[in-house]
């Protein structure tokens, strides 16, 4: 049982760009305001000045983390995780965050929506589901993307 | 193949449950018709019946013999001489499919004042649906109402989305089942699927505890208010003082008088009726103290422990009710454990971590508090989503669909009533997942 509601094409090029130019650190992506299409919100990228200044991959997870959750909206992104296991690894990590703040029309059409986007993104390791901040916590994730 | 869009006709919602029938436009918050699943009827004397001699043996014998049926507010709950009362659902299911068109016809064409031909309807199911009954009900939908367009929609899925997940573990308790559900990705594992009568035993055991004698007080009579002519006040636990109608007696049934004493242990339910946070405790429960409760009779009474027995037993059935009874329906601790252990062990942390509670009687006091407490002590790390809004709680699976039915975008996964003509039965099940 799916919304119905596709993607705008911008959704997939910016994801490309992620995955095999590394241009973006991560990409947001949220409905449009009325409902009917995927559209990617933000990105940020890799050599922009906000990711650069940041020495910590925990520090950048935190930036992305303000972003994802700003407001009461539901979002999903798609954060580049970058983490040491005898050596330098990373993975494209998929998260949903649907605060208990939003509306209950848009989370019922952001979660009957995820599919279409997530089936889209071809390459993403490792997804994660919130709705409160200790869901998508740094140590949780990075659990997660040890696994 | 599209010729439905939400946005130019309101699709209208149904969502059949044992207690309730709820019916409204999609895009709305709440349901406009919100109707009793119970209905009353009159059977046709055995003599009257002569055209329908020769299938005695036909299960459906005994609803051609319904004369009349009574439904709605002014249904069941009205006095009428010689009327029976009747429900068409077991274990949220729909049994009996003969009342359904008179109950949705009746919520959408009297309640609601509109021309169902004129509307696409979605309706809703339990994930323990069958392939028959969800057939049937598209057939009802298109061949008695002749809707435009029709969809089936999963509770459970709708409880899901509702709470913005896509992957959960949904609890929902009725009127008389409860089920927990894994959903992940949208779709229900059916290994994991599991219900059982809860509720129903929860209502059971309080009207027994009700009309039983313990030390402190006799037994309750449950005389429903249609029964009583008039009444004193009385002080608390002290004998009744009331006038039975007489005239009345001679001619309820044993069906009727059932339902409406039930109601009023539901009534006992709904106003005093709680469970402790944290498990069974005496001190607790003097603390939380007694709660007065007045019966149509006029006996009222200071309910203490009893009020909290009977929450109780949605976590831990008492041995003796066990040993007199071993087949006694799971606990919500036992269904939850069940049904998360019939889950891959990878995806089991993903349920318990978005545990997603609903349904009407998920409102009884205190269950959502203790359900986070027990979870925890089973379990690492689950959390519980429960709506605070408890219209959003009891009508959770209506609002879904409402909401779903109400987008533009949705008119794709309409079955129209040109599709059902050329491929009949089989396309309910290709279109709705």
């Amino acid at each position: 049982m799916a919304s119905g509601v596709g993607l705008h094409n911008e959704c997939l090029t910016v994801y490309q760009e992620l995955k095999l130019g590394h241009k973006y650190k991560y990409i947001l992506y949220a409905l449009n305001d009325a409902k009917t299409e995927i559209v990617a919100e933000s990105k940020r990228e890799v050599k922009s000045k906000e990711i650069a200044d940041l020495t910590s991959e925990e520090e950048k997870y935190k930036l992305f983390l303000q972003d994802l959750t700003k407001g009461s909206t539901c979002r999903w992104g798609v954060f580049d995780f970058e983490y040491f296991v005898e050596g330098k690894r990373n993975k494209l990590t998929f998260i949903s965050w649907a605060p208990a703040s939003s509306k209950i029309k848009e989370r019922m059409v952001f979660a009957s929506s995820k599919d279409a986007l997530r089936r889209s993104l071809v390459g993403i390791a490792t997804e994660v589901q919130g709705s409160d901040e200790d869901d998508i916590a740094y140590e949780t994730v990075l659990e997660k993307v040890k696994k | 193949m599209v010729q439905y869009g939400g946005d130019e006709v309101a699709a209208l919602v149904v969502d059949i449950g044992s207690s309730t029938l709820r019916a409204g436009y999609a895009g709305d918050d709440t349901p406009k018709a919100i109707i009793p699943t119970y209905y009353g009827y009159k059977s046709q004397p055995p003599d009257a019946d002569v055209s329908m001699s020769g299938i005695g043996d036909d299960p459906s014998a005994h609803n051609s013999r319904i004369a009349k049926m009574f439904v709605g507010q002014d249904g069941p709950s009205i006095y009428r001489e010689g009327m029976e009362v009747g429900n068409p659902m077991k274990e949220g299911l729909i049994e009996d499919f003969n009342p359904i068109t008179p109950l949705i016809r009746h919520a959408l064409e009297d309640v609601m004042c509109i021309r169902p031909a004129d509307h696409p309807i979605l309706v809703t199911e339990p994930a323990w649906n069958t392939p028959a009954n969800r057939e049937r009900m598209a057939e009802i939908i298109f061949e008695e109402f002749n809707a435009p367009a029709f969809y089936i929609a999963n509770t459970s899925v709708l409880n899901a989305f509702a709470a913005g997940k896509g992957s959960a573990l949904v609890i929902d308790i009725g009127h008389s089942e409860a089920s927990v559900t894994p959903v992940i990705d949208g779709f229900v594992l059916r290994k994991g699927l599991v219900h059982s009568s809860l509720p129903a035993l929860v209502h059971k055991r309080a009207k027994h505890v009700l009309t039983q004698p313990d030390q402190n007080r006799r037994g309750i009579n449950l005389l429903p208010h249609q029964l009583v002519a008039n009444k004193a006040p009385v002080d608390p636990g002290f004998e009744p003082q009331f006038n039975v109608r007489e005239d009345r007696l001679q001619g309820i049934t044993k069906s009727w008088r059932n339902w409406a004493e039930n109601r009023e242990a539901s009534e006992w339910i709904h106003s005093v009726a709680s469970v402790l946070d944290q498990g069974w405790n005496e001190q607790a429960v003097a603390a939380r103290g007694a709660r007065q409760y007045e019966f149509p009779t006029g006996y009222n009474y200071h309910f203490g422990a009893e009020r909290f027995e009977i929450g109780e037993l949605f976590f831990a059935h008492p041995q003796h009710l066990q040993a007199a009874n071993p087949n006694l329906p799971k606990s919500l601790p036992q269904l939850i454990s069940a049904s998360v252990t019939s889950c891959e062990p990878d995806i089991r942390q993903v349920l318990l971590s978005n545990v997603v509670l609903g349904g009407g009687g998920s409102l009884f006091a205190g269950l959502a508090d203790r359900l986070n407490n027990e979870l925890n002590r089973i379990f690492n790390h689950a959390k519980i989503h429960a709506p605070g809004n408890p219209a959003e709680r009891r009508y959770g699976s209506w609002l879904g669909g409402s909401i779903l039915a109400s987008l533009g975008t949705f008119h794709q996964l309409w079955i129209s009533k040109e599709e059902w003509q050329e491929h009949g039965r089989p396309i309910v099940g290709q279109r709705c997942k």
